[in-house]
């Protein structure tokens, strides 16, 4: 049974000598000659201002947080639409019912986002 | 595929998660500061202890396979909805009092209701895991309710970090008992032979139980237990302690009575020693009422796996009893201590939690601490409340099981826990108050609500101990 896994490891084993031959030869062997806008943080862009370990407002994380609910919503949709079309019709209501609930529940947390305000940003 | 019939099977399910979701959309529309989802959730609750008993007698397994309807669940489900209940109806004047009447606080409650009761009906491992998460997730939030207050934070945090390494432990186990069987179905796994001569099998099952054993609050995975109750919203305080254990344990119990365990006595026995022994005895050190109440419900864990290694017919009477007895005694406990609470003014900790406080309590408010006593003495296992007959039916099966060691070894250590009950007992009438209580308690009157969710744990648990086997009578009835 232990044997199925034998590629499985040589390709973990082929994966660490790669990335360690590549990162540690690189720096051994690559030229370098270090000048004042290569050592800036974006070499072309805008110059920094201050930290990036500052506090942000709570708005952006409720965004953020939203949008990663909704997004996964749609989601679990395209397997089902993409789907549906195949199934018998017993189960192609059966199926749109369960998707229907699944919806509806999204949809009650969207009518309470909206109407708490958490996607107005003022 | 799912029969419509099935639905009606789990009328009490449906009929919280439509609550849950309901209680969010009136919220969002309502006035802020209304009582209207405090009466459609305390209706919902009980609408559901009723629907409980339509599926009394059954024995069915539906929903592919997923859930499973039989005696045993059911009445797990009716104590969770009874405790829920009466923190319910104690939660509305705490909240107020504490600034934090949003309807948020019931949607979540029901919510947390939810995925206990998918735990006790389940019958798929992944089922129990949701279930458990569903639980996990409202109690993580419900933890730092009050969330202007540092402590409050600070125990959602502990619980939420601890409790989602658990989760990793839990679902791992699911994965190689699932590597070993070929199944997550209960079920299936019940009838498979010899699944405790492979070791992977034992590991996986280990970690699984470890899970549990976390949320139950057994010895090694007991530590977060007094940090978290003590930083929660009392009631809440008293909600994890009794609904979110009681789920627990009765997701734990059928699964090892079905799998028939026999090597893991020893380490059930050792557990049950560790954990009442360090239960009542740092319990004994205890100023703060929460923290002490927190460490009697390790002790009560303790008591209970008294019955899980015993597991015979006597030990499942055992825990089912002690578990309603101790939902009544350890609820009404934390309800009091939330009511005699000072209202919020803005500080980082709780006010009027002290043991000192509670000195002289008989004549400030003689009910609260009559009521007070009663659940002490209920909790310490004095005869005509409920508590001693709890603890006389659980060692009574460890000594039918040949563990009389055990036994032994409970009641000495229970004996040490009637020092600390009995301790706030003598504070509350043969004391004097202390100047520690400030004026601002006397001119809070103890609102209705409270007195009728104290009176309803008091009533289970004085006639629950006056007639022991009542519970089980009117459950055989209503099932007949």
């Amino acid at each position: 049974m232990l044997e199925s896994y034998i590629p499985i490891i040589i390709i973990i084993v082929i994966a660490v000598i790669f990335g360690i031959v590549n990162v540690f030869f690189s720096s051994l062997f690559g030229p370098k000659r270090p000048n004042k806008e290569k050592l800036s943080t974006y070499e072309s862009g805008i110059e920094p201002i201050g930290t990036a370990h500052e506090r942000f407002s709570v708005k952006f994380y409720m965004v953020a947080v939203l949008f990663i609910l909704f997004d996964i919503e749609v989601v679990f949709l395209y397997p089902w639409a993409a789907a549906f079309i195949n199934l018998e019709s017993a189960k192609m209501l059966y199926s749109f019912i369960s998707v229907s609930v699944f919806i509806v529940i999204l949809l009650i947390g969207y009518i309470y986002v909206i109407k708490k305000g958490a996607l107005k940003w003022d | 595929m799912i029969q419509l019939h099935e639905i009606y099977e789990v009328i009490p399910l449906v009929l919280i998660a439509f609550a849950a979701c309901a209680i969010l959309v009136i919220e969002a529309f309502s006035k802020k500061g209304s009582s209207a989802v405090y009466g459609f959730s305390i209706i919902t609750v009980t609408g559901a202890i009723a629907a409980s008993f339509l599926s009394l007698n059954k024995e069915l397994i539906i929903f592919n396979q997923f859930l499973r309807i039989s005696n045993a669940s059911v009445m797990f489900s009716v104590i969770i909805l009874a405790g829920i209940l009466i923190t319910i109806i104690a939660s509305k004047n705490y909240i107020e009092k504490e600034n934090i009447n949003f309807g948020e606080y019931y949607s979540l409650i029901l919510f947390s209701v939810l995925g206990m009761m998918l735990m006790v009906f389940a019958n798929d491992l992944l089922i129990i895991f949701i279930g458990l998460e569903l639980m996990s997730v409202c109690f993580y939030v419900l933890a730092g309710f009050l969330r202007l207050r540092q402590k409050s934070n600070e125990s959602a945090l502990k619980y939420f970090l601890l409790g989602a390494f658990i989760t990793g432990f839990i679902l791992y186990g699911i994965a190689l008992i699932y590597g070993i069987s070929g199944t997550t179905n209960l079920a299936e796994l019940y009838n498979q032979k010899k699944l405790f001569t492979n070791y992977v099998f034992i590991i996986g099952f280990a970690l699984f139980l470890i899970g549990f054993l976390f949320k139950i609050g057994v010895f090694p995975f007991h530590m977060w237990i007094p940090d978290v109750y003590d930083g929660a919203p009392t009631t809440l305080s008293g909600m994890f302690s009794t609904a979110g254990k009681i789920a627990a344990v009765g997701t734990i119990l059928p699964i090892i009575l079905a799998l028939n365990i026999t090597n893991f006595k020893l380490i059930f026995s050792v557990a049950a020693v560790a954990t009442m022994m360090y239960g009542n005895v740092i319990a004994l050190a205890q100023s703060n009422m929460k923290r002490l109440l927190a460490y009697s419900s390790i002790a009560s864990a303790g008591y209970i796996f008294v019955g899980v290694a015993a597991m015979n017919e006597f030990a499942l009477k055992g825990i089912a009893y002690y578990l309603i007895a101790y939902t009544f005694m350890q609820l009404g406990a934390f309800i009091i201590v939330s009511i005699l609470e000072k209202k919020d003014d803005g500080s980082r900790d709780y006010k009027n939690v002290d043991i000192d406080f509670y000195k002289g309590l008989g004549k400030r408010n003689p009910l609260m601490a009559t009521f007070m006593t009663i659940f002490l003495f209920s909790l310490a296992g004095i005869p005509p409340f409920a508590g001693f007959w709890g603890k006389y039916y659980l060692f009574y099966a460890a000594i039918q099981a040949n563990l009389i060691w055990l036994s032994v070894i409970g009641i000495l250590l229970s004996l040490i826990g009637v020092y600390y009950y009995l301790k706030i007992t003598v504070y509350m009438w043969f004391h004097e108050s202390t100047d520690l209580v400030t004026a601002g308690y006397e001119k809070e009157p103890v609102s209705r609500s409270g007195i009728f969710a104290t009176s309803l744990a008091v009533v289970g648990t004085v006639v629950l101990g006056l007639d022991p086997n009542m519970f089980f009578r009117i459950f055989k009835m209503i099932a007949e």
